[in-house]
């Protein structure tokens, strides 16, 4: 029997990512010795693998998304080579106090998720401990290791949101846009906008939007005529107050001139429908 | 580092001349706006389609698909045709997405691991594949599938949309883990036999 008889049977399973962490690890191994007919044999795999894509019913992306996208994508293909926001000459402005007590109460938060996630780790341990100690407890304590698991993920996936938040109201580098109430006895918000990290938006006290209506973000461009890119939503909680992390900005600080903010029904839109509740010019 | 070993054992042949889709990931590095509109227009269906029924939500499942054309568009020198061709490429990079999304997994680790599983996976497809059009295609790997026995599908299915492993789909349907094993590899190597079959 060569070598690769005994991974014959496992190149489907690799290119699916189904092969469990011992038999993936022997056939890494076996690949990494430079197997040109095993190498083979994956890429085939791999491409019949894609092909189970098709198995997924037929849907169609809303085309908000399309209309997001391409603004980017024109936004970004006009400034071949735009520059970062931290290379402006204005730098962060002066943070207010609240915000200021804001960031050590994420850095707080941090701590304590660093702390937690720590213990859920021991927890996790201590049910695999368990498991290998008592057989008959297997079905229980699998089960409290799956919920540790998802607990586990959830908490880091948590910090790594408050991380990135934290980065951007912290950073100096990160840009300043204080959104003005238009027309409305509203206190103002406050944007902070970091060329790799996204913008942290914050609102204080925030009128509740009517209905199921939300607030949405938008970026007004720079370009005579640019229509206003479409960000996220969201929702104050009842004290009005709300943090949202947009890590994804359809268009860069450069190309921006302001940011505003609507009304717009559950879900957002992709073209403004009221006039802006709040605006901001970039500095 | 292992598909790195894996480039300098195999390399396959590009023997045809480049692919439509292949000349336009081209153009975008020219920053061609109406090359990547093309290209969402032909794909954007199928990714959306493959995320969402992995992630089972519109909303999140947007966000996935910005995510996978906006990296397609910023880092379009990613993809290199030599080493297969776009569509299962891009596909591969969707599914990675959505089942990281699926996990909740930090950045850090999606980062870590989509850069081996994307960027340096050989995929030779059968001389065949180029003849079927998207819907033609879909049909086909609908109805081989389908012909399958129902606990063989979803073994299957549990695999490529939720990302799980032989062991656990195993525990999921309470089978033995050869008979789930068996049931993957030769429901896979149908599927392969069919459509070389049809084409």
């Amino acid at each position: 029997m060569s070598n690769c008889d005994q991974f014959r049977e496992m190149y489907e399973a690799y290119a699916l990512g189904a092969l469990d962490p011992p038999e993936r690890a022997a056939l890494e191994a076996h690949l990494a010795t430079g197997c040109a007919e095993c190498a083979k044999a994956i890429a085939e795999a791999r491409w019949l693998v894609t092909q189970l894509a098709y198995l997924a019913p037929e849907a169609a992306a809303s085309d908000m998304l399309k209309g997001r996208l391409m603004q980017t994508v024109r936004s970004e293909a006009k400034s071949s080579s735009p520059v970062a926001i931290g290379d402006k000459t204005t730098t962060t402005s002066h943070i207010p106090y609240w915000l200021s007590a804001g960031i050590a109460a994420l850095l707080l938060l941090t701590l304590y998720f660093a702390w937690d996630v720590r213990r859920l780790k021991q927890e996790l341990l201590a049910a695999n401990e368990q498991n290998q100690r008592n057989e008959q407890l297997v079905a229980s304590t699998e089960s409290e290791r799956t919920a540790t698991q998802q607990k586990l993920a959830a908490m880091e996936e948590q910090m790594a949101k408050m991380h990135r938040e934290t980065a951007i109201l912290t950073d100096p580098t990160s840009v300043k846009i204080t959104l003005a109430a238009q027309k409305i006895q509203a206190p103002q918000m406050v944007a902070m906008w970091h060329a790799k990290y996204g913008i942290v938006l914050t609102g204080q006290k925030v009128p509740m939007p009517s209905g199921n209506h939300v607030l949405q973000l938008w970026l007004i461009p720079k370009a005579p005529g640019g229509k206003p890119m479409p960000s996220m939503t969201v929702r104050p909680d009842a004290n009005g107050n709300f943090v949202l992390l947009v890590t994804n900005p359809p268009a860069s600080g450069t190309e921006t001139k302001a940011l505003a903010i609507t009304e717009e029904p559950a879900g957002g839109s992709a073209a403004p429908t009221t006039t802006p509740k709040w605006v901001g010019a970039m500095s | 580092m292992l598909n790195f070993v894996f480039l300098a054992a195999f390399s396959p042949k590009d023997d045809r001349e480049a692919s439509p889709d292949a000349t336009l990931v081209r153009l975008l590095l020219q920053n061609d706006v109406g090359a990547f509109e093309k290209l969402y227009d032909k794909y954007s269906r199928i990714v959306y389609s493959l995320v969402l029924r992995i992630v089972q939500q519109s909303g999140p499942a947007e966000e996935v698909v910005q995510d996978v054309f906006l990296q397609l568009w910023r880092n379009s020198a990613q993809y290199d045709a030599a080493r297969g061709p776009f569509v299962p490429w891009l596909l591969t990079m969707a599914r990675n997405r959505a089942l990281d999304t699926l996990r909740l997994k930090s950045e850090r680790q999606r980062r870590l691991e989509n850069q081996t599983d994307e960027l340096f996976s050989v995929v030779v497809a059968p001389q065949y594949e180029r003849e079927l059009d998207e819907k033609r295609r879909a049909e086909r790997v609908r109805s081989l599938v389908g012909e399958l026995n129902p606990q063989q599908k979803r073994a299957i299915e549990l695999a490529y949309f939720q990302g799980l492993s032989h062991s656990e789909i195993a525990a999921e349907l309470k089978e033995p883990l050869g008979t789930v094993k068996s049931w993957i590899r030769n429901g896979l190597i149908r599927l392969k036999e069919g459509l070389h079959t049809a084409s």
